[in-house]
């Protein structure tokens, strides 16, 4: 019967499976897109560290140590870094430099840029040396010049583009030189007092799991002293920009789920409540009420299946697509291959939720009178009782989707208040609208004015269905775009030109003016002066440190660079307490703020004592406020600040940063600086710099894509919502054809109707968006809960113009056939 | 009788008859996916102003089809439909429904008045097509007129069969038509029920001197016609004139 039943409606069914493909298909293709980018992360993490496990070690590890730990992996390659002295040949001056002598093979993941290209598989397979280009640059080297590396010549074989990971940000302070770890060994430089650095670079057999390996190391090595690194670490080197896209990605998630949902609804509605003349026929004819709900359960079983497998191909289309066109925009490198897994759970999610919304009106057809067929024009009402289950159902689907996105179960669950929240208020408006439109419509009014303006409040209105699915399809949609702008807003921000590129370490007081001079004679920012004094961690609250439970062993042999300053810097907020501003006095307790993740590591919090070694001299401090500091910005940043008043007098020195624009003003600025103020280094940052600016780049475009994608994913909802209103407003807009009135006059009456649902829909959705922005901002991502101005009118502008445009669509039809034509046609 | 009708329709001249509806060997074909399905073939007819004429005939031998073709509610395949003098076929749709709000009032047997008016509304709606504001008084004497003076501001949906239909007419009257089609006006009433309608629909022409053309099965209500057009098959296959003392 249900088949035989949908004979005489394929086109309007296909319509309403076109809501749940596209549905289905958003659904898929972005928990695809996201499953893959997540992928992508996570080999990304490991092309940070190059390795799945890196193990760092002040001293040698022995061959029968580095056989063990081999045991452990598919694959082992050493490494060792040291301070030297690199001469140019013939004659042309002597630096420092950081050696990083490396074992073929390593980085096991992510690529060694070089120029020329070749050069990194020269030194592999023949020996020499590659720089940093600024390092070229200072003395006037070239590609081919010799070098001078303890006892050995290397040859200059190109300059690097893109480093391999390093063991952290400040390896050294001094640029990076690669070799061959044999020829660190014929060097001779490797003597005991050496400042040498050891490192095993680790990559695990199959898919482990880099923390059970450190860990089984841990426990086979419990008295080692070995520092060890997994990708996960390594993800921290990008501060939260990784960890905000992919919290954006849980988001467009959910909301992916939510449109579709609602755009089947609103196909669902309104294909049931069209066959309600042929339910109630049924019903005279003496079929059970069961029967009647089996009848169209069936049907709507059959198209939520077709629909959702449907829309599953199609989600997959667009997610591998777009994996293509995307390429190398990607942050991530992702094969552009579908995600089964995800496949399954979207398409089953898709079809749970159709038949969920299909129940909620198929539940109400047992209600359908057999009267019906006398009198006709019933609609169905009632059975909110009967239909509660069903609600609870789709919450439960919502809570269950909104929970695997987010790992946080408060933010998860924010998401569906928030979502339920919105339904409530779009459902208040549009009672309100209702009554206010039939309150203010007065008979002086013009008629086609008040014509539009009743169909607001009339019987068979479509007020509230077109407020709650399309007003809630803005708010997501705009939700998600606002979002979208806020973190690439951020993201532009720690790409911006305020970033330094260039650090001057150990610049004396006396010196701060004199090297702030030559950056302003060679037309450099001065971005950062400030102070810095070297210090070590004694004792917690009043315990030896190494005495302290939990603590970690490197918190006590650790050489801790503080600051003093009465401010916080713009990368940082407070996350607890208050930061000291007044001057403190040096005999008494001092307020110092901590890092958060410090302030973890060391098991300490607001009013815990610390007392620190401030080079011989024991001063007591007190954590009166806990910092989060954004790491990624790549500025000056401290785990400990003190207040002013207690430092000023320590030894210290300066550290002032600025930002070049090429490795040749670099150059010129090494060499200006090791001239005038020889005891000053600079560290250049510029490699990592760009390595960290092409992802946050990339991720960027990601955000952009999937926002503008959300827009599509909200097209369900548009054929949704004009299929619900169509039929009343086309057998109206016939009869006024056939009373005599003018396409023109149809279409104002429509053009009425739907701007004031339209502009109100945009309106509501649109705050409810900025008020979502406004939290997320705040409590999300971080960032300025004002709304883009642009984002916001463009917004109120489109849904404005898709309503009405959607209205003209009804009418399109009825303006050009014959009258009889659509009256026997019924559609 | 007292007639509120009468007061706002003025009666005909006694000028020469000029035909209100002018038909030509008007052709309807349907093309299914086998064959062509021939509705009308070739009908001719006229009709003067103030005049009445019933079409009668079996189910299926093109009445409802030639009424609506009359009316240019739909388009013919071939031949000509002239109305007040204007052919039909020759308008586009937007001229065609200007000239129904002129000329044209209509009855359907399914009533068709739009659901989302009360009835009140259904009855100003041909008025306030054309601009027509402050004729609530008049929409009202028209109600009070077919009994329902107490469901002015019902929904039709409120409202039985026979009340819908008695505001259909009211609709049909409020703008003085010319010519005025009705399609088994009475086909879902009770004999009860309907005297009344058919007595209003005949008062109206009498008295407004609107012409009436009626699709019927009712050969009652064809014997109030002047003029009575049998068809089948798709064409007029007699016509009478009916006598009145």
């Amino acid at each position: 019967m249900g088949w035989r039943d949908s004979r005489s409606q394929r086109l309007r069914l296909v319509i309403f499976s076109l809501a749940i493909v596209s549905g289905v298909a958003a659904l898929t293709a972005i928990h695809s897109l996201k499953a893959s980018v997540e992928r992508g992360i996570e080999l990304e993490a490991k092309s940070l560290l190059g390795s799945d496990l890196r193990v760092s070690s002040r001293q040698v590890i022995k061959p029968d140590e580095i056989e063990s730990l081999a045991r452990r992996a598919e694959r082992v390659s050493r490494e060792v870094g040291f301070p030297s002295m690199l001469r140019f040949l013939p004659d042309r001056g002597a630096r420092l430099i950081q050696v990083r002598g490396l074992e073929e093979g390593y980085p096991f993941y992510g690529q060694v840029e070089t120029q020329p290209k070749e050069a990194w598989e020269k030194l592999r397979l023949g020996g020499g040396i590659l720089l940093e280009p600024a390092v070229l640059d200072q003395f006037s080297a070239k590609i081919g010049d010799e070098v001078e590396l303890g006892g050995i010549r290397l040859k200059i074989l190109g300059v690097i583009e893109k480093a391999a990971p390093r063991g952290n940000r400040f390896s050294g302070f001094a640029p990076e030189v690669y070799v061959q770890l044999g020829d660190i060994e014929r060097s001779g430089l490797l003597g005991k007092n050496s400042m040498a650095s050891y490192q095993l670079h680790l990559k695990i057999l199959g898919v482990g799991d880099s923390e059970d390996l450190k860990q089984s190391i841990r426990d086979e090595f419990p008295k080692s002293r070995w520092r060890m690194e997994t990708p996960e670490n390594r993800r921290e080197n990008l501060g939260d920009a990784l960890e905000n896209f992919q919290k954006f990605l849980g988001l467009i998630a959910l909301a992916s789920l939510a449109l579709g949902a609602i755009g089947v609804a609103g196909a669902v509605q309104a294909h049931i409540t069209r066959r309600i003349s042929i339910i109630a026929v049924l019903r005279c004819l003496g079929c059970p009420g069961n029967l009647a709900f089996g009848i169209y359960f069936a049907q709507a079983l059959v198209l939520g299946l077709l629909g959702s497998l449907l829309g599953a191909g199609l989600g997959i289309g667009i997610q591998v697509g777009l994996l293509e066109a995307l390429g190398d925009e990607l942050p991530v490198s992702v094969a552009p291959s579908p995600e089964w897994q995800v496949v399954i759970q979207t398409t089953a999610t898709g079809f749970l939720v159709c038949c969920g919304f299909a129940l909620l009106p198929l539940l109400k057809i047992r209600g359908v009178s057999p009267a019906v067929t006398l009198r006709g024009g019933a609609r169905l009402k009632g059975g909110f009782w009967r239909t509660l289950p069903v609600y609870f159902l789709l919450l439960g689907l919502l809570v269950m989707v909104a929970r695997a996105n987010d790992p946080d179960w408060k933010r998860a669950m924010a998401l569906v208040g928030a979502i339920v929240a919105a339904f409530v208020i779009l459902t208040a408006v549009a009672r309100l609208l209702m009554a206010v439109a039939r309150r203010l419509v007065g008979k002086r009014l013009p008629y086609l004015p008040r014509q539009g303006v009743s169909n607001l409040h009339r019987p068979g209105n479509q007020t509230l269905l077109f407020l709650l699915s399309l007003g809630l399809g803005t708010f997501l949609v705009v939700t998600i775009l606002s979002a979208g702008k806020l973190l690439n807003d951020r993201l532009t921000l720690q790409q911006s030109d305020k970033s330094p590129n260039l650090y001057l370490i150990d610049v004396q007081p006396d010196q701060v003016s004199g090297v702030e001079s030559v950056l302003r004679k060679n037309d450099l920012p001065v971005l950062e002066s400030v102070p810095m004094v070297t210090m070590r961690v004694q004792a917690i609250r009043g315990v030896e440190v190494g005495k302290v439970e939990g603590v970690p062993g490197w918190v006590g042999r650790r050489e801790f660079r503080s600051t003093y300053r009465d401010r916080l810097n713009f990368t940082e907020t407070i996350v607890e307490g208050e930061l000291a501003t007044g001057k403190a006095d040096p005999a008494g307790i001092v307020p110092i703020s901590l890092e958060e993740k410090i302030a973890r590591d060391m098991k300490v919090g607001i009013g815990d004592e610390i007392t620190m070694d401030v080079q011989g001299i024991s001063i007591r401090t007190r954590v009166t406020s806990i910092r989060k500091v954004d790491w990624s910005r790549f500025n000056l940043n401290f785990f400990m600040v003190f207040p002013p008043g207690v430092l000023e007098d320590a030894p210290g020195f300066n550290v002032v940063t600025t930002r070049t624009q090429s490795p040749e003003a670099s150059g010129e600025l090494q060499r200006e600086l090791a001239a005038g103020f020889a005891n000053v280094t600079a560290i250049d940052l510029t490699q990592i710099l760009k390595e960290v600016r092409d992802i946050l780049g990339k991720i960027s475009t990601v955000i952009t894509v999937l926002a503008g994608f959300s827009v599509l994913a909200g097209l369900p909802i548009l054929i949704g919502t004009l299929m619900n209103g169509r039929d009343v407003r086309l057998k109206e807009s016939v009869l006024l054809r056939t009373l005599g009135a003018s396409a023109r006059q149809v279409r104002v009456i429509l053009v009425i109707e739907y701007a004031t649902l339209g502009v109100l829909t945009a309106l509501t959705g649109v705050l409810l968006a900025i008020g979502a922005n406004a939290v997320l901002a705040v409590f999300v991502f971080k960032g300025s809960p004002w709304p883009d101005p642009l984002l916001i009118s463009s917004a109120l502008g489109a849904v404005t113009l898709v309503s009405v445009l959607g209205g003209l669509a009804l009418s399109r039809g009825v303006c050009d056939h014959p009258p009889l034509e659509i009256l026997r046609g019924g559609s | 009788m007292f007639s509120p009708l009468a007061s706002t329709l003025e009666a005909p001249s006694n000028a020469v008859k000029l035909p209100i509806l002018k038909v030509t060997e008007l052709r309807k074909v349907h093309q299914t996916s086998s064959q062509e399905l021939i509705v009308l073939k070739d009908v001719s007819l006229n009709l003067a102003e103030g005049d009445t004429l019933a079409i009668v005939g079996p189910s299926g031998s093109g009445k409802t089809t030639l009424l609506g073709l009359c009316a240019g509610l739909d388009d013919a395949t071939s031949g000509s439909v002239e109305l007040d003098g204007m052919a039909i076929e020759s308008l586009d749709q937007d001229e065609r429904a200007a000239l129904r709000n002129r000329l044209v009032g209509f009855v359907f047997q399914s009533f068709q008045l739009i659901p989302t008016l009360t009835a009140v509304e259904n009855v100003l709606v041909p008025l306030e097509l054309r601009g027509e504001s402050g004729k609530q008084a008049e929409a009202e004497r028209l109600l009070n007129e077919v009994g329902l003076g107490d469901r002015m501001d019902h929904y039709p949906l409120q409202l039985s069969g026979g009340e819908q239909q008695r505001v259909a007419l009211a609709r049909a009257f409020i703008h003085r038509p010319k010519i005025l089609f009705a399609d088994e006006p009475t086909g879902n009433l009770d004999s009860a029920t309907s005297e009344p309608i058919v007595e209003m629909l005949f008062r109206l022409n009498r008295e407004a001197g609107t012409a009436l053309v009626l699709v019927t099965h009712d050969p009652d209500l064809a014997a109030k016609a002047r003029r009575v057009v049998t068809m089948s098959g798709g064409t007029i296959v007699s016509e009478v004139e009916n006598e009145f003392s």
